[in-house]
């Protein structure tokens, strides 16, 4: 039975040695890239855009309890239910319990990245549901039983040709594999759903605390119809998705859909306050929001990094992380990947359990940089290191070698010392042919790497020869 | 829901506060107070600019009349079949300019149906820094704008506002998020880029949006 | 100077180089031989309890020094003392001292351009060259035209951006031990945007950078090379009669041995 960690390294290594994976992901990366330089014009001033959003969600987040009680005063005044969640189970259950008293056969789902962290669908599917993921990569990744690739285009990694073999298999009337066409098939296939499904399942994007409403976004529409057409509609949101008022949404919606999908802004951005109005021809009967904790209070409660709870969810880090663009969004193996998933699962899921994320970087902090909230992401991949240190399992081997490594820099004859011992072995091993064969002393580095060359003598060993003893 | 049937609220809640005893600090320099947003000089010109990048149609007409026109040669190129219209008093008496013999079902009579093929209704605000429809459920519903494969907006030139900032200012001014449990901004036609990150028009919202919008405005109904 | 310790071991010739070109622009150089290490590969691996000694032996050393300023050819190294000594050093009876030090050490061609001013150093390197991004200048230091202006300077250099110059090259220290498969791909992409580029040789400001490029190209058999950015400022005009391609062209003592950079096949 191997870790997690375990698994990923496996999986990141087949995954960096698939030339081809890597080719279909650079090309969607380059889209993404084109995009979003091309949205960047928009922008008066983006700089102050993204301050202005951790403002936003610093007043936010630092206020969360009584932003919480404003929406859900508000919610209910219109009819709505809010229940709030301690745990995965505690969610699942409410929702499977509500779809059990009302008879519920076929649901509606838009993409939720909390959905997936509760893993609502099976949930439902075992019971006898059938659900229907409706956000096109959901759809596609559903149908090949893989979980999603990526926080905002889940099927990133399959080609037109794959998802039109795909279609043909599983929806049947594909004629081509132009994404057009597919994506006219996948309508068609989920219209009948949309129209005779009893619940509609949504995550939130934001929760506008001061009028009561549920912000969703979508491209595709598909949270539209599973929010209008459904009698019931259940929403599933994090705590921490809450901002204060309504006019925030004006500089966070383009900004979001830039860091996003490199859009000026998405084309659908709801906002629900309740189920149907007494005055209103349509809509669900019954609305119900829940507000899921399951370890967000906990991270909530460190000061250093109550700001990861800030995140958005646009997936910009994983789009600008080399090491994503490397090994793809399946090797992470967990619901959130990427720098944010790195941070952020050690505090969901343990540090012991998931601490081989935060290592799984080169810090290059292109994703700090990228990040529309200014989450100090590759800072917070240090501090998790220093945690694990101080608190989870590393191996002893390596708790060694630091001690080794600081009684050596501690003195400058011993440095001196060592390194010419290491340099002279090296010289010698790699003077008798042995270099990037086994019995290479630099065997892990040089199985990837051409030899280096060793120099003879350090540089404080010229300098002295230069100048003297300084 | 009843305390007694969610007893984790309170925990939760005390978590919460708990938590948030310690400060975190904030970063950065304050957000200036200059603009983020280059500021948009000419609604008008930028909101069909907008349009023309998004895909969103732009009809201008003189008035309500030519805009009953301009809606008829739209359904004029749509399949046959019925439409479903908000039942507003604008778009009641733009009918008889309409092409006999469509079926129309009115928001009146409850939600669109499967096979509706277009969908008319007013709208709440149009927005010209993106090209957007503000709709709200009082546009004939909720379904109404997502439902059809075509999408028509009737809207006068009284209800074109700069930029996002203005657009909620309107929206807050009629107390829009108060009276209706569901607005939306839609910003062109439905679409995704699922498949190899390539822009598809036409998911599951409908493939056309049209905007038609009038010049001479009319008296504000009721 | 501070000599990172990985250049004192592994490139002393970046260290040599950069003294040469301090001191043709005017300076006098200083080694304090007491220094080691800045503590870097400690805290990144999240040994910071380890670190620490290290840290506060590296700012007594240089603290001590009555230098106007510490350059270092190591973007890396620089912010690890200006950026992470504060919270590394949280609760140390050293904290000022830290501070003082952030604010007067230099990476090497921030030091030329924003402290001595010069953008001109007389150098003379007749090939074509891409400069990588290192992360840490990029990112912590805010580097991007400091480097490339003074190699726009350098006679004869013709000076190309490689597609996706910003992206990590996949060293990142314990990371290409530790994940080396990654490590691999990440500098397998790199060099193929160095081969794109159709540069003769690829620079940095960060010596660890070049290693893990050199390494892979070399593997690859790339005719591309990898020269440190005070390698190629060193470099004044080659003798007439010289081969202008040869690396030892350029009159110098045996102490040079390889100094013009690695890679030779």
């Amino acid at each position: 039975m191997s870790t997690p960690a375990q698994e990923f390294l496996r999986n990141a290594a087949t995954k960096s040695a698939d030339l081809v994976h890597r080719r279909t992901i650079r090309t969607g990366i380059d889209h993404y890239e084109a995009a979003v330089g091309r949205s960047g014009a928009r922008f008066h001033d983006w700089e102050a855009a993204r301050q202005r959003l951790h403002e936003i969600k610093w007043e936010a987040v630092n206020h969360l309890d009584r932003y919480l009680l404003e929406f859900e005063t508000r919610i209910r005044e219109r009819g709505g239910h809010v229940y709030w969640a301690e745990t995965a189970e505690d969610a699942r259950r409410y929702v499977t319990d509500l779809a059990a008293r009302n008879n519920v056969r076929t649901v509606v789902k838009s993409k939720s990245m909390v959905t997936e962290e509760i893993d609502l669908t099976h949930t439902l599917e075992e019971q006898g549901v059938t659900v229907f993921e409706t956000d096109l990569g959901e759809m596609i990744v559903q149908l090949r039983k893989e979980p999603p690739y990526h926080l905002m285009t889940p099927a990133m990694h399959l080609t037109r040709a794959e998802i039109a073999d795909l279609f043909r298999e599983k929806l049947g009337g594909v004629e081509s594999d132009d994404p057009q066409h597919l994506v006219a098939v996948a309508r068609r296939a989920l219209r009948r759903a949309f129209f005779s499904a009893e619940m509609g399942i949504s995550g939130a994007n934001f929760l506008v605390a001061e009028s009561g409403l549920m912000a969703l976004t979508t491209n595709e529409g598909n949270g539209r119809l599973g929010s209008s057409l459904p009698r019931i509609h259940v929403a599933v949101a994090g705590i921490e998705k809450v901002i204060p008022r309504m006019e925030d949404l004006a500089v966070i919606w383009p900004t979001i859909a830039r860091s996003a999908v490199g859009q000026p802004i998405a084309c659908y951005n709801t906002l629900i306050g309740g189920p149907r109005g007494p005055n209103e021809t349509d809509g669900p009967e019954e609305f119900h929001v829940v507000l899921l904790d399951n370890g967000r209070s906990e991270l909530l409660a460190d000061p250093e990094q109550r700001e990861v709870l800030h995140c958005i969810r646009c997936g910009a880090c994983l789009n600008v992380c080399p090491v994503f663009r490397n090994i793809g969004g399946h090797s992470y193996g967990t619901v959130y990947g990427g720098p944010i998933g790195s941070v952020l699962m050690p505090h969901l899921g343990g540090l012991n359990k998931f601490q081989h994320l935060s290592f799984a970087s080169s810090l290059c902090g292109a994703c700090t940089d990228a990040c529309p909230v200014k989450i100090n992401l590759h800072h917070h991949l240090l501090q998790n290191r220093r945690n694990a240190v101080r608190s989870a399992d590393r191996p002893a081997s390596e708790r060694l070698a630091f001690k080794l490594w600081r009684w050596t820099m501690m003195g400058s004859q011993r440095f001196a010392f060592v390194g010419s011992v290491a340099r002279m072995l090296l010289r010698a091993a790699y003077g008798w042919g042995l270099a990037r064969t086994p019995l290479d002393p630099m065997r892990p580095w040089t199985k990837v790497h051409g030899a280096p060359e060793i120099p003879a003598k350090s540089f404080r060993a010229l300098w002295k020869e230069q100048h003297g003893a300084s | 829901m009843e305390q007694a049937e969610n007893p984790g609220r309170e925990r939760i809640l005390a978590r919460i506060r708990g938590a948030l005893r310690e400060t975190a600090p904030k970063h950065g320099a304050p957000a200036s107070t200059g603009p983020i947003f280059a500021p948009v000089r000419d609604p008008f010109d930028r909101f069909q600019k907008e349009c023309s990048q998004n895909l969103t149609e732009c009809v201008i007409t003189s008035d309500m009349g030519a805009s009953a026109a301009a809606v008829a040669e739209v359904l004029a190129s749509i399949s046959p079949g019925q439409i479903f219209v908000q039942d507003a008093p604008e778009l009641r008496c733009m009918v008889p300019l309409w092409p006999h013999g469509r079926n129309i079902r009115w928001s009146s009579e409850g939600g669109p149906l499967e096979a509706s093929q277009a969908t008319i209704t007013l709208a709440e605000a149009l927005v010209a820094q993106t090209g957007s429809v503000f709709v709200s459920s009082s546009c004939g519903g909720r379904a109404a704008s997502v439902a059809a494969p075509v999408h028509i907006v009737v809207a006068t030139l009284d209800q074109l506002v700069p930029d996002l900032d203005a657009a909620f200012a309107r929206l807050r001014e009629r107390r829009a998020q108060e009276t209706n449990s569901m607005l939306c901004l839609i910003t062109g036609s439905s679409r995704t880029a699922d498949i190899e990150k390539i822009l598809v028009m036409g998911a599951h919202g409908p493939r056309r949006l049209v905007v038609v919008l009038a010049l001479r405005t009319i008296p504000a109904r009721g | 100077m501070f000599i990172p310790c990985f250049v004192d071991q592994l490139n002393p010739e970046v260290g040599l180089d950069m003294a040469r070109v301090l001191q043709r622009i005017g300076y006098s150089v200083d080694f304090p031989e007491a220094q080691t290490c800045c503590g870097q590969p400690a805290f990144n691996s999240g040994y910071w309890q380890e670190a620490r000694r290290p840290a506060e032996r590296f700012v007594e050393i240089f603290g001590a020094s009555d230098a106007d300023a510490i350059v270092c050819p190591s973007g890396s190294c620089t912010t690890m003392v200006r950026t992470f000594y504060r919270d590394l050093l949280q609760g140390s009876p050293l904290t000022g001292d830290a501070a003082t030090l952030a604010a007067r050490i230099f990476e090497f061609s921030e030091f030329l351009l924003k402290v001595a001013q010069v953008a001109d150093v007389g150098a003379s390197f007749p090939h074509r060259v891409a400069y990588h991004d290192a992360c840490h200048a990029l990112r912590e230091l805010r580097l991007k035209q400091e480097p490339r202006e003074l190699l726009r300077h350098v006679r004869g250099l013709d000076l190309v951006e490689m597609p996706y110059c910003e992206e990590c090259c996949g060293f990142g220290g314990t990371f290409a031990t530790k994940f080396p498969m990654i490590s691999a791909a990440m500098g397998e992409t790199k060099a193929a945007h160095a081969e794109a580029s159709g540069a003769d040789y690829v620079t940095s400001t960060d010596p660890s950078c070049l290693m893990h490029i050199d390494g892979v190209l070399r593997l690859r058999k790339s005719r591309v090379r990898t020269v440190h950015l005070a390698s190629i400022l060193a470099q004044t005009a080659v003798p007439a009669g010289a081969q202008p391609s040869s690396r030892t062209a350029v009159a110098r003592g045996p102490s040079q041995e390889g100094a013009l950079g690695k890679g030779t096949p």
